[in-house]
């Protein structure tokens, strides 16, 4: 059937469906500009072809060289594409690329970079196998002979790094993601990796399965909800496109009911991934049974990520109707410091502590995200950058604090240990000070950059509720760092291991990156707030 | 219906809006009976029943593709792969009902009530207004129109979708695949492996030569003690560790005499028959 | 095939290729005829079928086969078709009864209707009106067919289910494993069709292999799918959902009598469709063959209606040759057919033939085909050199001949007492050989022991 006469031909079928082949105009792809995605993508794709067809003992290597080169690869292209005169040109805030699917602008390429770079440091960690906190056969039940025989094989499953790489590719994805359409296959693409991987820690592996399958449950129960949101929106407006929702809803008042309840349901889906209450009941469990590197790959990358899509829904296709959705994140943003602040009290796991901490965190970037306004994305932007790489550092530290079991994850284990090995007790100080937001770190920079937002356009109240959480917060990272460098050394307690390359580039920069941002913040500061000087394109 | 499907249009409106709501009230029964019955298997056929409601509303919307792909993907496959694993790991009716949180049903009562109310009052005050009609018009041509969507549009959602099914293929891999880290062994390996365990066939049957044919009773070996391996490891063998009834350790000596020949039948064949 | 030649033929003899349009314009009188139609062509295939097995096997076999009832036997399907209901209805105490009499009519309905969307032949006069030999058309309708087969399952799978019998569910079980298995792959092979056809309608189908049946340009689509309705039919060599060696009857083990007779009928009926739907999608429809079809009335008025029976019949032959002649698959190699063959090499030529059809449009060359070749013939030595490759490395690893390790028991030590003899003091021992001396006295019988 050529191409010509095909219409003619089919003219005779009246009301065939069939059309010819051709007649769909292809559109343009601009290949350029989705380069770091596509980079990310097709190095993960690589990664399973060397499942395939590596031999074994080499695909270790090679996998830990494909990830890390991809991920500084696509760094670079949007270091490229961010200085790039063309995309920008005449104060142009970027465009839409492939259809109108993806947006290029300022402040998802930031959010992109950031992503990038923690992913890399994640990846780092991932693929320190000295301690392997992966599973040997992820397959082989818990306590069975097939799982002694792995791990006396010194099996490995390899293929965390493409599922990493898809997730970091999902992830990427989502803040640029210009329709709902795309922005929920980028939420899936970013989120089944990260079930999957949750899963798969070598110790206590009821509890990794348990925290996978509450993540997973819970994450298909949110993905519903804003499916069920993108569902009402397209019913409102007749478009899953931002700009079309935002353009229809500065025009027809008439049926709000579609809109306000597809804000809500939208919203829901979002916030539950970055963990606000009360959408936050996931992350203790999670952040705890997950292997340390990958709850360092979920506590930095995608949080900043989730908050990328969040700001671009919220200020693109809801950029109007701030009045109506500002009150509902208002409760939100107040409930989500508080809880996360006072419930850490209680904590005496490590990583539970982290992930509360998360929680109140994530309030203190909402705070950011009510103000909008420009200062108000730019220190969002600020405070994500400052947050992701203190809390991989801090998750790197984790790594290195190890009990015969497995890591010391409980708190009354690490008593003392300032006395037997004070820098890296010295180091989770000073990230807990960052994360409490003494002054000298970024943490403080970072909360006064988004307190400073939120004040500008009248949001006192919720500045006093977060300075107040605040405080709360210092509290209970001042009472571990008294248990580190006050209390007396448990008698057998937990042995910090040197850290190698991995684990110590990834302490490293995440110490001197939240030293710096203390003191020298202004370059970081000044990129951000150039980022965000034109908003995301719609 | 062949016609109101194959040109897209509806074209009996009252038709169509009797179909629908007979379709309605039973999509929704059978929506509700889903979370009501008690057998899983049961379950699964109200889904069923769910998904081919909506297929034919569907085909009524002049979406003739959507309500076949539908059928075949979410019935056929999805529901047919749910009701595999129900049948295969036996999902019975015997639900636990213990409150592993203390209170737990009384909160969820008071918050359902409660997100109720607030529906009501919500929903009730809002007018819902006829929806927006779709932007594009893509003709009567469901199929054309789905493929341009796709091909244009929603190329790069539809492309990323890829990374999606690969994630999938691959997590299933990583879950379910046990890597082999002895090498399999041959047939040869097998025979050498029995032979060098002194026995060559199989573990015997039950109750062979034991003058029973019953499962639980062990084989006896050729000293007339009660071979362990003989009877399935889910039975508990009736004579544990003792011998079967028809040698009892009291007629043990006659056995030996009876090997010597010069005895007559002993009593026990019949007595052993008796009590079996 | 081009569209010159088709648009030539449909301006030649219009009003004989029906189109969907054709069908909109239809009187509920006809419809409710062809309806009949259909049924009573269903039925009465059936019947034949069940008599036409029996005779062919029996041939196979060197036997005469059903030969009492009627000239040839010829009624013997008769006489099976009145006993099947006058046998007694047992539904066992354990099972679902409500499901368990629901599934064997979900079977045969959805049997039935799959075959609606089948065209028998171009437009035809009926009572003066003008009308396809096809019950239904939609611009989806061979999604129709494999729509209601995934339904059609479902009586398979309930039914095992709800016997409440081991040997029904592992039926079941069987059955919604292979389906869907065979199900992608059947999908697959269909998907070359639809890139040819342009159309996923049955009756564009048949008309777009006016020039050529796509048998001719997708052989391998056409093998595919050979495998996969017998797959989907649990057919021999695939019928291991009911396969009698190992499961007594699979998931009608239960059932009796009518309800019996109507997973016979769905069976039956299914064979048919996918015979049909072979014919339809690759065959020409109820296009004339070859030297028949240089007559210029051979695909007018009732004739195709033969061509297309004749076609259908062959593949029915197909399947009872199988029958006669293959053993039953085991379960894994099923599987390992239908995932590790059946659906790459389906993906692999779908590609294929894609980037010809591509090529092609863009550049309307007939190098295309030897540039195709060139690269199918290294795609088939490529996959040589590999499966050489995986032989020689599985060889080298194989534990070599020099060392058999003898494992039994040395002589020196005393075999264990490892496995049961009889006792010897059985009471029928002693009257044989136990007392040499004795041998004139008559053995004395003991029995029962």
């Amino acid at each position: 059937m050529t191409g010509t006469a095909a219409p003619a031909a089919l003219a005779a079928h009246a009301t065939l469906a069939a059309s010819a082949p051709g007649a769909i105009s292809a559109p343009p792809i601009e290949y350029s500009q989705l380069g770091p995605m596509l980079v990310v993508f097709g190095a993960a794709i690589v990664g399973v072809l060397v499942e395939a067809f590596a031999p074994r003992p080499a695909r270790r290597g090679t996998q830990l060289a494909l990830s890390l080169g991809g991920l500084a690869a696509a760094f670079v292209w949007t270091v490229v594409i961010a200085a790039s005169r063309q995309v920008f040109a005449n104060g142009s805030p970027g465009h839409t690329a492939i259809g109108g699917a993806v947006g290029v602008d300022r402040p998802t390429l930031f959010i992109q970079g950031t992503i990038v770079v923690l992913a890399f440091i994640s990846v780092l960690l991932i693929g320190d196998t000295r301690f392997s906190p992966f599973v040997a056969q992820a397959a082989a039940p818990p306590g069975a002979t097939a799982e002694q025989e792995g791990l006396a094989a010194g099996a490995m499953h390899t293929e965390i790094f493409p599922l990493t790489l898809f997730a970091v590719g999902g992830m990427m994805l989502f803040p640029a993601a210009n329709d709902l359409l795309t922005m929920f296959v980028a939420l899936e693409v970013l989120s089944l990796p990260l079930y999957l991987l949750c899963g798969l820690a070598r110790r206590r592996r009821l509890l990794s399965h348990e925290a996978a399958m509450k993540y997973f449950l819970l994450g298909a129960f949110s993905s519903a909800f804003f499916l069920f949101g993108i569902a009402m929106l397209y019913g409102f407006s007749g478009s899953v496109s931002l700009a079309a929702i935002a353009s229809t809803a500065a025009s027809n008042t008439s049926n709000s009911t579609l809109l306000f309840a597809g804000i809500a349901l939208t919203g829901l889906g979002l916030l539950f991934k970055i963990g606000a209450v009360p959408f936050h009941s996931w992350k203790p469990d999670v952040y705890q049974g997950a292997p340390t590197p990958v709850t360092a790959l979920m506590a930095s990358c995608t949080v900043v990520s989730a908050f990328g899509a969040l700001l671009r829904v919220f200020y693109v296709a809801f950029g109007n109707l701030t009045w109506d959705w500002r009150p509902a994140l208002w409760v939100i943003a107040v409930l989500t410091m508080v809880v996360g602040a006072v419930i850490a009290i209680t904590q005496t796991d490590v990583k539970r502590l982290l992930a509360y901490s998360s929680i109140a965190h994530a309030g203190f970037v909402l705070t950011g995200v009510l103000a909008v306004s420009t200062a108000g994305l730019s220190s969002a932007l600020f405070y994500l950058v400052a947050y992701g790489f203190t809390t991989v550092g801090a998750f790197a530290v984790i790594t290195l604090v190890r009990d015969p079991g497995g890591e010391a994850d409980h708190l009354s284990r690490w008593a003392g240990l300032g006395r037997r090995s004070p820098v890296v007790a010295g180091i989770f100080a000073f990230f807990l000070l960052a994360f409490a937001g003494i002054p000298l770190t970024s943490g403080f920079t970072g909360k006064f950059a988004v307190f400073q937002a939120a004040i500008a356009s009248g949001e006192t109240a919720l500045v006093i509720v977060g300075v107040l959480s605040s405080a709360i917060a210092a509290f209970f990272y001042v009472r571990v760092i008294v248990l580190m460098f006050f209390s007396d050394p448990v008698p057998d307690g937990p042995e910090v291991v040197l850290p190698n390359v991995f684990s110590g580039t990834a302490v490293g920069v995440g110490a001197a990156v939240t030293l710096l941002l203390g003191i020298a913040p202004q370059p970081v500061l000044s990129l951000a707030s150039h980022a965000a000087n034109q908003l995301f394109v719609g | 219906m062949t016609g109101v499907l194959a040109a897209g249009t509806n074209t009996d409106s009252v038709a169509v809006e009797t179909v629908f709501w007979i379709l309605a009230v039973v999509a929704v029964a059978a929506a509700l009976a889903m979370i009501l019955v008690r057998r899983a298997v049961h379950c699964a056929i109200m889904l069923a029943v769910v998904m081919l409601c909506l297929a034919t509303m569907y085909a009524m919307q002049g979406a003739p593709f959507l309500a076949f792909v539908q059928i075949i993907v979410y019935t056929g496959a999805v529901l047919m792969l749910f009701l595999f694993v129900i049948m295969l790991i036996g999902i019975t009716a015997a639900d636990s009902i213990v409150e592993t949180i203390k209170g737990q049903r009384l909160a969820a009562g008071l918050a359902a009530i409660g997100l109720l109310v607030l529906l009501a009052l919500g929903i009730g005050h809002a007018a819902i207004g006829p929806a927006a009609p779709p932007s594009p018009k893509y003709g009567s041509g469901n199929l054309t129109g789905i493929a341009t969507l796709i091909f244009t549009t929603y190329v790069f959602p539809f492309e990323v979708t890829g990374a999606l099914l690969i994630t999938a293929a691959l997590g299933a891999m990583v879950l379910a695949h046990r890597e082999r880290i002895a090498p399999r062994p041959t047939q040869r390996d097998l025979a050498a492996r029995r032979l060098a365990s002194g026995q060559v066939v199989g573990d015997p049957p039950p109750g062979i030569y034991a003058l029973h044919d019953s499962a639980d009773r062990p084989a006896l070996l050729p000293d007339g003690s009660p071979a362990a391996s003989s009877v399935s490891s889910v039975l508990n063998p009736r004579t544990g560790t003792e011998p079967p009834q028809v040698v009892r350790p009291g007629e043990k000596p006659q056995l030996e005499a009876a090997d010597g020949g010069e005895r007559e039948p002993a009593p026990s064949a019949g007595s052993g028959r008796a009590e079996s | 095939m081009t569209d010159q030649g088709m648009l030539q033929h449909l301006l030649a003899a219009p009003g004989t290729e029906p189109t969907l349009a054709s069908f909109n314009t239809e009187i509920w009188w006809m419809v409710l005829l062809k309806a009949g139609m259909v049924f009573a062509f269903l039925l009465l295939t059936t019947i034949f079928m069940i008599w036409f097995e029996r005779r062919v096997i029996g041939r196979m076999q060197n036997r005469p086969g059903p030969n009492r009832a009627g000239p040839f036997g010829l009624l013997q399907p008769v006489a099976d078709a009145l006993k099947l209901p006058l046998k007694e209805d047992i539904i066992p105490r354990s099972a679902d009864k409500l499901i368990f009499v629901i599934a064997p009519v979900i079977s045969a309905t959805m049997a039935f209707i799959g075959f609606s969307v089948i065209p028998w032949g171009p437009e035809v006069s009926i009572f003066h009106h003008q009308t396809p030999l096809q019950l239904a058309d939609l611009p989806v309708a061979v999604l129709v067919i494999l729509a209601m087969s995934s339904i059609g399952v479902y009586g398979l799978v309930l039914a095992g289910w709800a016997s409440g019998s081991p040997y029904s569910l592992l039926g079941a079980l069987r059955s919604a494993a292979q389906v869907i298995s065979y199900e992608i792959a059947m999908g697959l092979a269909f998907v070359a069709v639809f890139l040819y056809a342009g159309s996923l309608s049955t009756s564009a189908i048949v008309a777009a292999q006016n020039n050529g049946w796509f048998f001719w340009e997708l052989p391998v689509s056409f093998v595919i799918y050979l495998f996969t309705m017998v797959g989907e039919t649990n057919r021999l060599p695939f019928d291991l959902p009911e396969g009698e060696g190992e499961l007594v009857a699979g998931y009608h083990t239960e059932y009796s009598s009518m309800k019996f007779a109507m997973f016979y009928l769905a069976e039956y009926i299914n064979m048919t469709t996918v015979a049909a739907l072979a014919t339809t999608l690759f065959l020409g429809g109820w296009r004339a063959p070859w030297p028949i079809s240089l007559w210029s009335g051979a695909n007018t008025g009732w004739w195709p209606l033969l061509w297309f029976l004749i076609k259908v019949f062959i593949l029915l032959f197909g399947y009872v040759w199988l029958r006669g002649t293959l053993p039953r698959v085991r379960y894994d190699q099923l599987m390992a057919l239908g995932w590790k063959v059946l659906i790459p090499v389906s993906i692999v030529w779908i590609l294929f033939i894609a980037v010809i059809r591509a090529w092609k449009l863009n550049f309307n060359s007939t190098a295309i085909y030897a540039v195709a070749g060139l690269v199918f013939v290294l795609l088939i030595i490529m996959v040589m050199a590999w499966d050489e490759a995986a032989q020689q490395r599985a060889a080298r690893n194989a534990p070599t001949e020099a060392s058999p390790q003898p494992a039994v028991a040395g002589p020196g030590q005393p075999a264990a007492p490892a496995f049961p003899v009889p006792p010897l003091d059985l009471p029928h021992y002693h009257g044989t050989g136990v007392e040499p001396g004795n041998s004139a006295t008559p053995a004395r019988e003991v029995t029962g022991a």
